[in-house]
Order: structure tokens, then C-alpha cells, then sequence
């Protein structure tokens, strides 16, 4: 079943290869936001089914990002899964604590990220 | 992997477009490591300043973010190592300047040596 689902990350390299990831082995359409703001715009215009929010970016963070999709009842329903490079635990337990889906680890596996979003979000 | 058997379709299709996008953003990564390495000389001369501090943290989360994903998994690691000196807590020890350097050095062979090919991506797992 293709799936749609939109990727907000600063990092060109991050960004594209994950959207060619999804794309690729899991037929996914994705779409790209370089922003918190503008991803928060398109998330209201296109309804993904789920965003994979990166934590660090300039201006908006990802935390931040997570807050207002959140707070907008059109996009509140939207399980967003957070994508970070950090790997203390303290910073983990914190992006937790948040109420996202899930935290995934930079760097991933292109073969496999689709994987664990579906095993994730219950779309095997 | 076992050099006779074939990959899957999916892997040698995403070999294919890891390398595309390799060779697309090497100069950017390069660039990243280039703050690595100005950062060293500064902390090394003991002129550091705290942008320069904060460019080379931000810098090293980058690579560490983004070279495993290349299959370059050493990278990451050290990458991390340097994103974590950087990080001004504590402050960045100038004793800590001939570690970075060769963590410079070794990111910049890295980059340069990554080979592409069907096993692109498995080549350090």
C-alpha cells in the first residue's frame, strides 16, 4: 500500500537520501519541507499520514515544530516520528517525554527505514 | 557480504542512488570538515571563539548524522567524538587540539576513500 508521508530536515544529504529511501524501497510518496515553518504549512495543505521531524534546525526546532503541529487541530492527529543525531540518553528521554510516535537514530539505514516506520506506525 | 551473492534489487537500487548523491553532496561534506579543521587551528593557537566553537559542533552532528547513513560508520563515530569536544561543556580543552586534528584527518581520508559499488552501503557494517 503506498503511503504518504512528509520529511522536515534542514540537511539537504539527510533529506534527500531518506526521501529517496521511502521512495525507493518502500514506494512511498514523500514529500520535503527545509523548515519547521514550512513544514508545519504543508502538513496543513497536504494531510500526510505521518512526519518524520528532524530535532535540529535553525530558527523552529524540531521540538518546537512537534508543539505547534500539535497545538492545530488540523494536523494534531498526525503521528509524527523524530529524527535525531543525538544519542545521550538524557536528550532521548527528553524528545520522549515529548509524545512523539517514536525517535529514530541518525544515521539510519536507507534499506531499512521504511521498515521501521511501518513496524512503528502499524502499516505492515 | 558474500562476494557471489547477488544483492537485492532494493539495495543495488539505493547503492546506485547513494552514490549519485555522494558525489552530488561531497563538497558539502568536505566544506563540514573544512570548519573541523579551522576550528582545530584556532583552539590549537588559543584564539577559539565561541562561534567557531558552536560552527565545529554543529558541524561535527552534521557528519555524524549523515556518514553512517553513506555506509561510512567510522565516520559517524568520530564525527561524534569531535561533535561532543565541541560542545563548550565543558569548555573546549586546548590540550584537546591534537586529538581533533586527527580526527580532521581521518574524516577527510574517509571521505576521500569511500568506495562505491553495489555494497556501497554495507562496506563498514
Amino acid at each position: 500500500m503506498q503511503h504518504r508521508i512528509l520529511i522536515i530536515d534542514d540537511e539537504d544529504d539527510i533529506r534527500e537520501v531518506a526521501a529517496l529511501s521511502l521512495e525507493t524501497v518502500a514506494d512511498w510518496e514523500v514529500e520535503v519541507a527545509r523548515s519547521g515553518a514550512e513544514g508545519l504549512a504543508m502538513a496543513v495543505a497536504s494531510q500526510p499520514e505521518a512526519i518524520l521531524l528532524d530535532v535540529m534546525m535553525p530558527g523552529m526546532d524540531g521540538p518546537t515544530t512537534f508543539r505547534e503541529l500539535r497545538k492545530n487541530p488540523a494536523t494534531a492527529h498526525i503521528p509524527v516520528l523524530l529524527l535525531t543525531a543525538k544519542v545521550q540518553n538524557t536528550d532521548q528521554r527528553r524528545f520522549a517525554d515529548l509524545g512523539v510516535e517514536a525517535v529514530l537514530f541518525k544515521p539510519f539505514d536507507p534499506l531499512t527505514l521504511s521498515a521501521q516506520i511501518s513496524q512503528i506506525l502499524g502499516w505492515n | 557480504m558474500d562476494p557471489l551473492e547477488k544483492p537485492a534489487p532494493d539495495q543495488v537500487l539505493i547503492d546506485q542512488a547513494l552514490n549519485r548523491m555522494w558525489a552530488k553532496f561531497l563538497p558539502h561534506l568536505e566544506e563540514r570538515i573544512d570548519v573541523l579543521a579551522s576550528a582545530n587551528a584556532a583552539l590549537a593557537a588559543g584564539k577559539l571563539t565561541t562561534g567557531q566553537r558552536a560552527a565545529a559542533n554543529t558541524a561535527a552532528h552534521n557528519l555524524a548524522g549523515v556518514l553512517g547513513t553513506f555506509g561510512l560508520t567510522k565516520g559517524t563515530i568520530l564525527a561524534r567524538e569531535a561533535e561532543i569536544l565541541y560542545s563548550g561543556e565543558p569548555e573546549t580543552d586546548p590540550e584537546a587540539a591534537a586529538q581533533l586534528g586527527r580526527i580532521a584527518d581521518q574524516l577527510r581520508v574517509l571521505i576521500r576513500n569511500r568506495k562505491s559499488g553495489a555494497a556501497g552501503y554495507t562496506l563498514e557494517k
